[in-house]
């Protein structure tokens, strides 16, 4: 049995083609039962986000992979194997096991670190075991594959830094505030990058949106969208020092938010901070704002240098998650390997014990009357003869197993058993 | 007579300072009444000692050092009433009443009272004093601490230097109410172990104690507290300059606490 992964993702094909192979998720079901049904398959698991479509399948031995799965991929959905075959990659085993470590830990994202893969890959394998296409081998792989996601997420910090600007705004008021709960939020100018902050912000825990814009019918909008109460624009100022965090983007051509103002909201806060985020090019809030004690001001180019850096830093971690990917692929596949041998071991200690117990029971008549101490020490002294001999083959045969790839591998399991005289038993097959 | 009359102002302004002690944790505003009832009592009664004092000397009590420290705390107890019935302005309590209490106790000062009946509640009172202190000083390290991660958080957050992840300061709201708290408590103590410090001396050295320039340097580090206190409770002073505050009232007591390595030798009799 061997492990194979097909798919395309964002590198590999280009929106247009990554949609028309896209699986639905109500498609998902059927989907999975005509895959089990190709020649040769015995499991199977369809992953399908925006950014990639892949399959995941366990296939016997001889099967041909590549045509099997492209051919799966193009009669789902009505076009030709040539139009996919270009886009489509195809990994076997070891590459297979490593691909999928590295997408389930977001190393393969297009933005590295982002959390949702993970949830989409459970998501995927909870459908494919609904359908009743995941067996033990794929099992295996894929629960290994969300521990190592999490290895990689506990161990390196890939995931920790905000690589989006309403993101960073979440985290730089983390910074100042700590729990976001009961928070107050004003939106003045009710743009698309305000509102992205805002909501960011609202998921964060904030608890009251104040909006003030000089279109209504906006300000409205905004407010249905997060529950918040819409203020008129000529009273921001009497509600500045209720609100916490400030989100400017009006297309005002003047400062909105002078030092002045601030300051004079600072006081009537009796010094709580504030932080004002500066989404509006030009700029709603005067600079000299930062240099207000309690005042802490960021502006688009100020949250866009923290999201750079961020992305840097990801990128920096994501060498050390790649050793830990390769760590992990090597060690599932050793115990990959050991599952194949372990049939056989048992075998090889059955028939030994066996052996032991025919003898044992054949002699007994000849060593006369025996206290329950001298038999005890009979059948300590037989096993303790058998353990020896099995003991040096045993271990050599796991070592040699677990240093070789598949084929060889099943070579070495036939020689044994034919040395042995292992017959073909029911745990074998 | 004037000194019991003066004795028992300073006990009713002790519920003064027992009410600032509470409002300093925002849990005093109902025994706010009462601790003014007991303050306006405890000004009568130092009326009433001054003006014995008067008529026991025979010219204006003013001749020594306890004698004007006594008359200027009432002065103060007074000025305040008059402030308070004018403009209901209760902020200043905080401030006022352990500031008057300790002006009116160090004016009892004045005349001995009979040395301690057993060594043993000399030692016992001392011990609470260091005790006290001690636990005060130990909050107060605590808030300085965070005083200096909250001046490196807040310099970060001002330059736009956030920190990478992993070597994450806590927030600055955290270091605030971590500071606050601290340093709430630290005062509590060091007020406590002040009062104890104060009366044990007296007892034990009698009037003379009050030259000793390392109690005044302790009294002094008490008083810096106590305004300490009284700009965050009152002028609503946080952040950044309470944590430099905190750093400074941190090394006057550090600089107590050097001054009084040289008591050891006067304690041990």
């Amino acid at each position: 049995m061997k492990l194979a992964l097909a798919g395309i993702n964002h590198r590999t094909a280009p929106v247009e083609m990554r949609e028309r192979v896209a699986f639905r998720l109500d498609e998902l079901p059927q989907a999975l039962h005509t895959l089990q049904e190709q020649p040769g398959l015995r499991e199977g698991m369809i992953l399908s986000t925006c950014n990639r479509v892949e399959i995941t399948a366990t296939l016997e031995d001889g099967a041909d992979v590549k045509p099997v799965l492209c051919s799966f991929l193009s009669s789902t959905h009505q076009m030709t194997a040539e139009a996919i075959q270009p886009h489509l990659y195809v990994f076997e085993d070891a590459q297979a096991i490593s691909h999928l470590f590295r997408v389930a830990s977001s190393l393969d994202s297009m933005v590295v670190g982002e959390p949702q893969i993970l949830g989409q890959l459970k998501q995927a394998y909870t459908q494919a075991k609904e359908a009743g296409t995941v067996g033990s081998y794929l099992e295996t792989v894929l629960t290994r594959a969300f521990s190592v996601a999490k290895r990689v997420r506990t161990e390196t910090e890939i995931g920790q830094s905000a690589v989006s600007v309403g993101y960073a705004a979440v985290e730089l008021a983390r910074e100042i505030f700590g729990s976001l709960q009961r928070r107050r939020v004003m939106i003045i100018g009710a743009g698309k990058m305000s509102e992205a902050a805002a909501r960011h912000l609202q998921g964060a825990g904030a608890r009251d949106i104040l909006i003030a814009n000089r279109t209504q019918t906006r300000a409205d909008e905004l407010a249905q969208l997060f529950d918040g109460i819409v203020v008129p624009y000529t009273s921001i100022f009497q509600h500045l020092p209720e609100v916490d965090i400030v989100i400017t983007s009006s297309g005002a051509p003047h400062y909105v938010l002078t030092r002045g103002a601030v300051r004079s909201a600072i006081d009537a806060r009796r010094n709580q901070p504030m932080f004002f985020i500066d989404i509006a090019v030009p700029r709603n809030i005067e600079p000299g704002v930062n240099d207000l004690e309690h005042a802490f001001l960021y502006d688009i180019d100020d949250l866009q240098r923290i999201v750079d850096r961020n992305l840097k830093g990801r990128q920096e971690v994501a060498g050390q998650a790649e050793k830990i990917v390769s760590q992990e692929v090597e060690r599932l596949l050793a115990r990959l390997r050991s599952r194949d041998i372990a049939p056989t071991i048992v075998s090889l200690q059955e028939q030994l014990e066996g052996i032991r117990r025919e003898a044992f029971d054949r002699y007994r008549n000849r060593l006369g009357e025996l206290t329950s101490a001298q038999q005890d020490a009979v059948e300590a002294m037989t096993r303790s003869i058998i353990n020896k001999i099995a003991h040096g083959p045993i271990s050599e045969l796991r070592r040699e197993i677990s240093g070789h790839p598949g084929e060889e591998a099943s070579e070495v399991i036939s020689f044994v058993r034919r040395m042995f005289r292992l017959g073909d038993r029911e745990s074998d097959k | 007579m004037s000194v019991f009359w003066l004795r028992a102002a300073a006990a009713l302004y002790s519920c003064g300072l027992i009410y600032a002690l509470l409002a300093i944790f925002r849990k005093g505003s109902r025994l706010f009444p009462p601790a003014l009832l007991a303050f306006g009592a405890g000004a009568i009664l130092h009326l009433v000692s001054i003006v014995e004092l008067r008529a026991e000397l025979g010219h204006f009590p003013l001749s020594n050092f306890y004698e004007t420290t006594s008359f200027c705390a009432f002065l103060i107890a007074v000025l305040f009433l008059v402030a308070y019935s004018y403009y209901r302005v209760s902020v200043f309590a905080v401030c006022i009443f352990p500031l008057v209490f300790f002006m009116t106790l160090i004016g009892a000062t004045e005349f001995p009272v009979a040395p301690w009946m057993n060594p043993q509640i000399r030692n016992a009172w001392l011990v609470l004093h260091v005790t006290t202190v001690l636990i005060g000083y130990a909050a107060l390290v605590l808030a300085s601490v965070g005083a200096v991660v909250y001046l490196v958080q807040e310099r970060q957050l001002k330059r736009k230097e956030i920190a990478p992840v992993g070597s994450k300061l806590p927030p600055l709201a955290t270091l605030d109410r971590l500071i606050t708290v601290a340093l709430n408590f630290g005062f509590v103590f060091i007020t406590i172990g002040t009062v104890v410090g104060v009366v044990w001396v007296f007892v034990d050295r009698g009037a003379k104690w009050i030259l000793d320039p390392k109690i005044d340097f302790f009294l002094f580090t008490w008083a810096c507290y106590l305004a300490l206190i009284f700009l965050r409770t009152s002028a609503g002073w946080r952040g950044r300059r309470l944590a430099w505050l905190a750093v400074g009232v941190l090394g006057c007591a550090i600089a107590t606490w050097g001054i009084h390595f040289g008591l050891r030798s006067v304690l041990v009799q």
